[in-house]
């Protein structure tokens, strides 16, 4: 279980105060206006943003106090996720070992994920020779590789098609209860993942609105506020 | 039957090339021809071996001190970075001969670090003259913009980045594999290339600082047969090998480096992890310790001018800066005229005619004008025009000629892309409208044109107003600069009037330099 309770973050121009639990394994999608502070939840999570006192913890344990790389944590971005003078596996091996000096173990290990994300015989390839939706399958693989048990997404398919939009998804949700990860994900299209996710969280003015399942959130009296979120961005 | 026009840039291109060509003929065709190359062997030699030496020297020194420079202030956020950075800044736009006076005033024979050392009671004294003074004076002016241009890389780095390096715990080590040497590994050739052509071919400060005839580069050593032995065949064939040299590293340069150092975005501050590593820390401190006192002491030599400034102001001062500013504007209009009609030449052949590889050698010719040796082309167009025009009249003809060539360049890499992007942007319309010629000029390429070529036209103002070049040759009481001036001075050990007009150069050219850079980022 993630526990955040009352997170509060303070800038000169905007301030977020963030309580929210999701349960170990699940899918939650985060929605909301951009500049709602859907990515600086997620932040604080990775441990970028230093919330000034509240709790945050995730089954049981404390993370407040660890460096990002100390969390059980790993995160894939919208973009530049990949470093572009290394090879795909090299960049996958990177959630394993930083150094690189990966064993055979570790290297097989890269292979099979690269298969389970639909990219075998991608390993020697470089970041600069693959489309949009292949890079992110990287960052996905690297992200499960780790074995670390929370996955951040930040908006980690938005700068695709639709349909391959909601492939990804679906790959996604596919590997998280093949491996029993918890995921955070922020989308700007709720509609993708209604039917996956088990909880839907609205995020507007730093703060958590509204949290429960899909259905639930997407029919409540928020609905004209996400569709003017939707249609905004 | 319609008689089609040459493109006004085909004209420009021939032009430019017709006069460098015909300079050439006319110092080897000059009073019976070039002696053979043998008869100046040894002393070619020499310059040679001197001129390649320096430069490489210049360059590693540069690159070590702006590298450590750029990857410390990236790392640390410290009262003062500001002001570190400003500097920095102003450092990049000071003219050469602004910077032999900073190395006079605190190396030279009673400059500041003479004093502080006959303070301490040593006063053996010590002479500044070859590689010490022109080396200092090579990495002052270097050092700075290899500093800008790596940190301005360092800052392309994706926010993401680092913000996965965090994530896997980078070590300083990874972090400097997969962040910082990426950036380095695609900046540096092309800087590097480009100090080491700037210092190969580099005049005031080895004028000023050389201190003997076979510490010369060979842009002195023609300086020096045309000034003091007029011997024109010499000239000849000095000028064509530094051209035959400087044109293969151009060519080198280009062809290895397409990115043009323009421009650099602003990003969210992201914590490096590295930053709380304490070898680093150490190393940091240390090297921005080495930066502040080796850039700040030459920096702040300059200020002093601020007391003299009165002492100055006459009739002469006046008069060369009206000089100054009239030929830094024909120079910079030169330049952008020249600029425009290539770059649109360049687009015409690239996008309209679907031939490239013209378009390659259009975007190629502004710089071999840096190869050029502005002195061998300055004596073959004075020996063209000498029959028609009084010395010093040439040399109002011909300074903002050649100093406008010399710009053209830096005005070229803001011109050109900005006249790419319009034409991908609006062509087709244009053309779907029958919009062509002037009339497309106008209302499809000026309203873009109008802030990088703004920005190109400071920017070539800056570098001309500061110049201290082929002025050496016409320099005089007929004609003087401001630069000409300073030089005068700093000849006369006149360190107080130098530091004065120093100010003075360094003031106008940073205003220009900085309206320049205001222009190139705003509106976009």
């Amino acid at each position: 279980m993630l526990v955040i309770e009352n997170c509060r973050l303070t800038w000169p121009d905007f301030a977020a105060d963030y309580s929210l639990s999701v349960k170990a394994g699940s899918l939650c999608a985060v929605i909301g206006p951009s500049g709602g502070g859907k990515t600086t939840l997620l932040h604080m999570i990775a441990g970028f943003e230093t919330p000034e006192d509240g709790t945050l913890a995730f089954n049981g344990q404390d993370l407040m106090p660890l460096e990002p790389a100390k969390r059980p944590m790993a995160i894939v971005f919208q973009d530049h996720n990949l470093f572009p003078h290394l090879s795909v596996a090299q960049n996958v091996g990177l959630g394993l070992r930083p150094s690189l000096r990966l064993t055979a173990d570790e290297k097989h290990l890269i292979a099979e994920m690269l298969d389970s994300v639909g990219l075998h015989g991608f390993a020697s390839r470089k970041p600069g020779e693959m489309s949009g939706g292949q890079r992110q399958r990287v960052a996905l693989a690297r992200a499960l590789v780790s074995g670390r048990p929370l996955i951040l997404l930040d908006e980690p398919f938005s700068s695709l098609d639709p349909g391959l939009r909601r492939d990804m998804i679906l790959l996604a949700d596919k590997l998280r209860r093949k491996r029993s990860v918890t995921m955070l994900m922020t989308i700007h299209t709720p509609e993708d993942v209604a039917d996956v996710a088990d909880q839907m969280v609205f995020v507007a003015d730093g703060k958590v609105v509204a949290s429960g399942p899909p259905a639930a959130v997407l029919n409540s009296s928020l609905a004209p506020r996400i569709a003017a979120a939707v249609s905004d961005s | 039957m319609t008689i089609r026009l040459p493109h006004p840039g085909s004209l420009v291109a021939f032009a430019i090339l017709g006069l460098v060509a015909g300079g050439f003929i006319a110092l080897a065709t000059f009073d019976g021809g070039t002696p053979p190359l043998l008869s100046i062997g040894p002393y070619l030699g020499r310059v040679l071996a001197f001129s390649v030496i320096q430069a490489a020297l210049s360059t590693v020194l540069s690159l070590v001190l702006g590298i450590g420079l750029a990857l410390a202030l990236a790392r640390r956020r410290f009262p003062g970075r500001d002001i570190v950075l400003a500097t920095l800044g102003t450092t990049m736009v000071m003219p050469t001969i602004v910077a032999v006076f900073a190395v006079f005033a605190v190396y030279g024979r009673s400059g500041w670090l003479a004093e502080a050392l006959a303070f301490l009671g040593w006063e053996e004294g010590f002479s500044i003259f070859g590689y010490p003074g022109i080396l200092i004076a090579h990495v002052f002016l270097n050092a700075p913009f290899v500093a800008r241009i790596t940190l301005d890389g360092l800052n392309q780095v994706p926010a993401e980045h680092w913000r996965l390096a965090a994530t896997f715990g980078f070590t300083p080590v990874q972090v400097f594999r997969h962040l910082d040497w990426p950036v380095l590994r695609a900046e540096l050739p092309g800087i590097a290339g480009l100090i080491y052509l700037m210092c190969f071919k580099s005049f005031a400060i080895v004028l000023a600082l050389g201190g003997g005839p076979s510490r010369s580069t060979l842009e002195v050593a023609i300086y020096e047969a045309l000034k003091i032995d007029l011997d024109f065949g010499r000239v000849a064939w000095l000028a064509l090998i530094q051209l035959a040299i400087c044109l293969s590293m151009t060519g080198l340069l280009h062809w290895a480096f397409t990115r043009p150092p323009v421009g650099h975005t602003i990003r969210a501050l992201v914590r490096r992890p590295d930053a709380k590593a304490r070898s680093l820390k150490i190393a940091d401190a240390l090297m921005l310790a080495i930066g502040v006192l080796f850039i700040g002491p030459l920096a702040l030599s300059v200020l002093t001018g601020l007391r003299n400034m009165v002492d100055v102001l006459g009739a002469d001062l006046l008069e060369a800066f009206a000089t100054s500013l009239a030929i830094a504007t024909l120079a910079a209009s030169v330049a952008c005229l020249l600029a425009v009609a290539l770059a649109s030449a360049a687009r015409r052949r690239r996008i309209a005619m679907r031939s490239p590889r013209v378009a390659a050698l259009y975007d190629f010719l502004p710089d071999t004008l840096l190869a050029v040796p502005p002195f061998a082309l300055t004596a073959g167009l004075f020996l063209m025009i000498q029959r028609f025009a009084d010395p010093s009249a040439a040399g109002l003809i011909l300074l903002p000629l050649i100093n406008g060539l010399a710009a053209v360049p830096f005005a070229y890499r803001y011109v050109a892309p900005r006249l790419l992007t319009v034409e991908e942007r609006y062509g087709r319309v244009a053309a779907s409208l029958g919009i062509t010629g002037w009339a497309k000029l106008t209302i499809m390429d000026w309203p873009a044109l109008k802030r990088p070529l703004a920005a190109g036209f400071a920017l070539a103002m800056a570098l001309s107003f500061g110049d201290f070049g082929i002025i050496a040759l016409f320099g005089g009481t007929e004609l003087t600069t401001l630069p000409y001036l300073l030089y005068e001075r700093l000849g006369a050990y006149r360190l107080d009037e130098a530091s004065a007009i120093g100010l003075f150069i360094v003031l106008v050219a940073f205003v220009l330099a900085h309206l320049s850079g205001r222009m190139s980022h705003a509106g976009d």
